[in-house]
């Protein structure tokens, strides 16, 4: 029996230390900003009000808003399921030629996103964009404006968020016992019939997971609206950041960022829900890996081919022209008219040559890697404590910690800035609203569950018999912890702070109520240089930014994932996400809403 | 050496050993033998100190030892899976016990040097990755480093189940030799019942958290105290009560027909027996016969009785099926509850 009882936990004094850190934590940082924003809301005065709900009816830019941010949603959880599985059927199930290549293709969405590749879509085919210029040097009459709108936003993040797919759904999908599929063979079913009746099926559940994370990140979507969406298609997200600017309108920010909160919530609900009701194990006791299937039709074999290379050509496209125009001279890209001379290396001497250029990069660079260490640090002995001790504190403790996984980014960071904005007894009476601490907070708060849930993965894969081991032995606690199991979950330890460094390095959502003007990180300079005509000579930096962070995160996801493409290869616990969520729907909303 | 004393462990509501006393002698291999689920190895874990027991004593060495932590209580233990910490190389594993206690160095290395040796580990084994070495040497390993620390009490969970047979039966003798060779006391957990006839010096079988007997192997075997212990260990016959009523009938008087009765394979004889063995002769007809190279199993059928014969055919003619057999019984092997 494991010691599970109160009573030992607060034996230690070790745990006591960290138990006590860990409810001043949530409540200064995670309960009490929320409850302030929902009371600020509905109680302005001390009273309730409904006036922010008024506003909202009242207001035609926020209903359509809200309008726009469902149809959204809506449509991706359909269009990113039709490509998204199709780019994990062509990659991973079906013999495809190339399908390495198609593999780095589709992957590219793994090195870049949110705000820089909502950028780097914009100087392509936005009003300003390459090919937008070559095309009206040929047609003048083309509008400009044509990337834009409802269409435009659909289009980029639909290949945008193809990423869980490509990382959990390919993970299920190796999973599948091939014996299942010879059988079904054997039985005479078609290549599509099984497709169709074992594969799918078995699949469904991680599908309905990543519908439902992907609706999510349509309602919630703000980099892709807000400077791809133009005037006639601004969702929920861009709203809130447009009225938490100004204090008259800062209640209807707050509603709009509840009602974002509530329809995340209910989703999540359901999917919890729905994954205990019907989550598929394979029964096999040996299950035998999947083999490429081969499309008999030839016909069909060739649409397979001739569409999986359309869709490579749409994905690394964007890739390879940011990559080029990050060496050509920023008129050449403008005037939409690039010759040999206009190769430079230019651009990147002005990023590396002036520190006022690189600045945005440094800033982003030490919040990052000071969020990733310091939470994978300390949440390394809180998941200690929650995997050893289970009773109903740690069980409270633990949902606690999942509250920034069912609010938005954006609801968090303003929460935040309502709450810190006068002084704070819970932070010994200081101001954090305009300092550089506070975004320093929201990445660790935000990466809070992914982390935990992985943490404590970490620790619950190493047999309880190492650590019985260790103390039959005559080992304490804490040396058992040093000697045994933390040389065991470092692997993972390192992964999680690497993943979480990559995913916080072009953040924009949480930095853009939350950040210092001198220390302006990278999300916001992007954000800058996309907004008119006299910016655009931060094209080119950007270019080279997305250059930097692409390289940045690719070699992180190779360290991390090793060499096989990101599937089902383990070494030595290294690979931590694909395997950990791949039967757990649940731990893939937590490791996706990093992103 | 070791007793429980009404010991009752319970996990919140389940109980899974409800009034266990046991004792188990010094110097003795000591076998808690049972099917899965039965509470042996609740037993030993709660001997081995990662279990309170929530009524009840343990003693060691005539000691309350029932709250002592399990790293003073000078036991070694051997996991199933054997537990091995992979971070560490062989040597290491086997010196943590000791790098806990602070030893120093030399010691340590002379120490780890001397057990090696005895479990037969070869010095480049020792700064190998555990992950390199076989099952087999794994377990060697396990053994190593719970020896080390020279523990008054080994204890044994399952160390066998997860080699394949060939090094199971040759690691038994082995381990089975070297706890001789030590003299130490040791408490040995299997399912395995030739395990457990083979090396052990006594058994207590398991069932339903309850010890349903405990003995030397022979009286185990031979005399099972109740209808489970004789079901359990060992392959046997589950007799009709016409089967019984006419071995009464041929004038085995010691028999009641309406008691389950069983009879061990091997007591059921093809061949007329050596005289001054007193044996019945019944007729059956021969349905199956299976060669398992030392011996055959024949299926009999007899008086609505489908009976198993172990037999070693020793140059005998090979009955075909169909054939008729006679069958011999020595009616006081047979057990009844």
């Amino acid at each position: 029996m494991r010691n599970s009882s109160l009573r030992t936990m607060f034996r230690s004094p070790l745990v006591l230390v960290v138990l006590v850190v860990l409810l001043w934590f949530i409540a200064t940082f995670l309960l009490f900003p929320n409850i302030n924003l929902l009371v600020s809301t509905f109680f302005p005065g001390g009273e309730f009000s409904a006036r922010a709900v008024e506003k909202l009816f009242s207001s035609e830019r926020a209903m359509k808003s809200l309008f726009n941010s469902f149809l959204l949603a809506i449509s991706l959880a359909v269009t990113v399921n039709v490509v998204g599985i199709f780019i994990v059927l062509v990659t991973k199930y079906f013999q495809i030629r190339g399908s390495r290549v198609l593999w780095l293709g589709y992957a590219t969405t793994l090195i870049y996103g949110g705000i820089v590749l909502a950028a780097g879509y914009n100087f392509i085919y936005g009003r300003y964009g390459f090919i937008t210029n070559a095309v009206r040097n040929v047609w003048p009459e083309v509008d400009p404006n044509w990337f834009s709108g409802f269409f435009a936003v659909l289009l980029v993040m639909t290949f945008a968020t193809t990423t869980n797919h490509m990382l959990f759904l390919s993970s299920s999908l190796a999973k599948i016992d091939y014996q299942t599929i010879e059988a079904a063979r054997n039985m005479g079913a078609s290549t599509w019939k099984i497709l169709w009746k074992i594969v799918l099926p078995a699949l469904r559940p991680m599908i309905f997971a990543v519908t439902v994370l992907t609706f999510l990140t349509g309602l919630g979507a703000l980099t892709a609206p807000l400077v791809i969406g133009g005037a006639d298609f601004q969702t929920i997200a861009p709203m809130i950041v447009t009225f938490s600017k100004s204090a008259s309108s800062r209640d209807l920010a707050a509603l709009l960022a509840i009602i974002l909160g509530l329809a995340t919530i209910i989703l999540l609900a359901v999917m919890n829900r729905v994954e205990k009701s019907g989550v598929y194990f394979s029964v096999a006791k040996v299950a035998t890996p999947l083999k490429k299937q081969r499309i008999q039709n030839r016909a069909a074999n060739v649409v397979v081919h001739v569409v999986a290379y359309l869709l490579f050509i749409v994905y690394a496209t964007p890739v390879l022209l940011i990559v080029l125009f990050s060496f050509v001279d920023s008129t050449a890209v403008l005037t939409g008219s690039i010759t040999l001379s206009s190769f430079t290396l230019d651009n990147y001497a002005t990023v590396f040559g002036s520190p006022a250029v690189l600045r945005p990069f440094i800033v982003s660079i030490v919040y990052s890697a000071l969020a990733a260490l310091i939470v994978v640090g300390g949440l390394l002995f809180v998941a200690r404590v929650i995997q050893k001790y289970r009773n109903p504190v740690t069980s409270v403790l633990e949902y606690l910690l999942h509250i920034p996984w069912i609010l938005p980014t954006i609801l968090i960071a303003l929460a935040l800035v309502m709450t810190f904005d006068r002084p704070n007894p819970l932070i010994g009476g200081q101001v954090l609203t305009g300092t550089t601490v506070l975004l320093l907070v929201a990445y660790i708060i935000v990466k809070i569950p992914f982390t935990l849930r992985l943490l404590k993965a970490a620790f619950a894969s190493i047999p309880d018999s190492l650590e019985d081991a260790a103390r039959i032995l005559g080992a304490k606690s804490l040396f058992t912890f040093r000697r045994v199991l933390f040389p065991l979950v470092i692997p993972t330890a390192a992964a999680i702070t690497a993943l979480n460094f990559n995913s916080l390095l072009d953040d924009y959502d949480a930095a853009v109520f939350l950040y210092h003007p001198l220390y302006e990180p990278l999300g916001i300079a992007i954000k800058a240089s996309t907004e008119g005509e006299s910016n655009l000579d931060s094209m080119s930096i950007t270019f080279v930014y997305t250059v930097l962070l692409m390289i940045i995160m690719g070699l992180t996801m190779y360290l991390v994932y090793g060499r096989s493409g990101g599937t089902t290869r383990r070494r030595k616990g290294r690979n931590v996400t694909p395997d950990a969520v791949a039967n757990d729907p649940a731990a893939a909303a937590a490791v996706a809403n990093t992103k | 050496m070791i007793s429980y004393d009404n010991v009752e462990v319970r996990f919140d509501d389940h109980v899974a050993i409800p009034d266990l006393n046991l004792e188990i002698r010094e110097g003795e291999f000591f076998t808690l033998l049972g099917p899965s689920g039965c509470g042996k190895t609740t037993a030993l874990r709660t001997l081995a100190g990662f279990i309170e027991p929530s009524r009840g004593k343990v003693f060691i060495d005539g000691k309350d030892a029932t709250r002592l932590p399990s790293e003073k209580r000078r036991v070694g233990m051997v996991f199933q899976n054997y537990a091995l910490f992979p971070s560490m190389s062989v040597g290491e594993n086997i010196a943590f016990g000791l790098s806990v206690r602070k030893t120093k160095k030399q010691e340590t290395e002379r120490l780890v040097a001397e057990i090696a040796d005895q479990v037969e580990l070869t010095r480049d084994q020792l700064d190998k990755n555990v992950a390199e070495l076989s099952g087999g040497q794994q377990q060697r390993v396990a053994i190593a480093r719970a020896l080390v620390l020279k523990p008054r009490i080994l204890l044994l969970d399952e160390p066998l189940s997860n080699l394949d047979a060939k090094l199971r039966v040759q690691l038994r003798e082995q381990l089975k030799n070297l706890q001789s060779e030590l003299g130490i006391t040791t408490v040995y957990v299997t399912h395995d019942q030739e395990e457990a006839l083979t090396m052990s010096d006594r058994i207590a079988v398991f069932n339903k958290g309850v010890v349903e007997q405990v003995g030397a192997p022979e009286e185990i075997y031979d005399r099972s105290a109740t209808e489970f212990v004789c079901t359990f260990v060992g392959a046997i016959n589950t007799l009709s009560r016409e089967f019984v009523q006419r071995l009464v009938d041929a004038g085995a008087t010691n028999l009641d027909p309406a008691k389950p009765s069983y009879l061990r394979r091997e007591k059921v004889s093809l061949y007329p027996p050596r005289t001054g063995q007193q044996a019945i002769r019944l007729d059956g007809i021969v349905a199956e016969r299976t060669y398992h190279g030392a011996y055959s199993t024949y299926v009999i059928e007899s008086s609505g009785t489908k009976l198993i014969a172990m037999v070693t055919e020793n140059g005998e003619a090979v009955l075909q099926p169909g054939a008729t057999a006679d069958l011999y019984i020595d009616p006081t092997s047979i057990l009844q509850y």
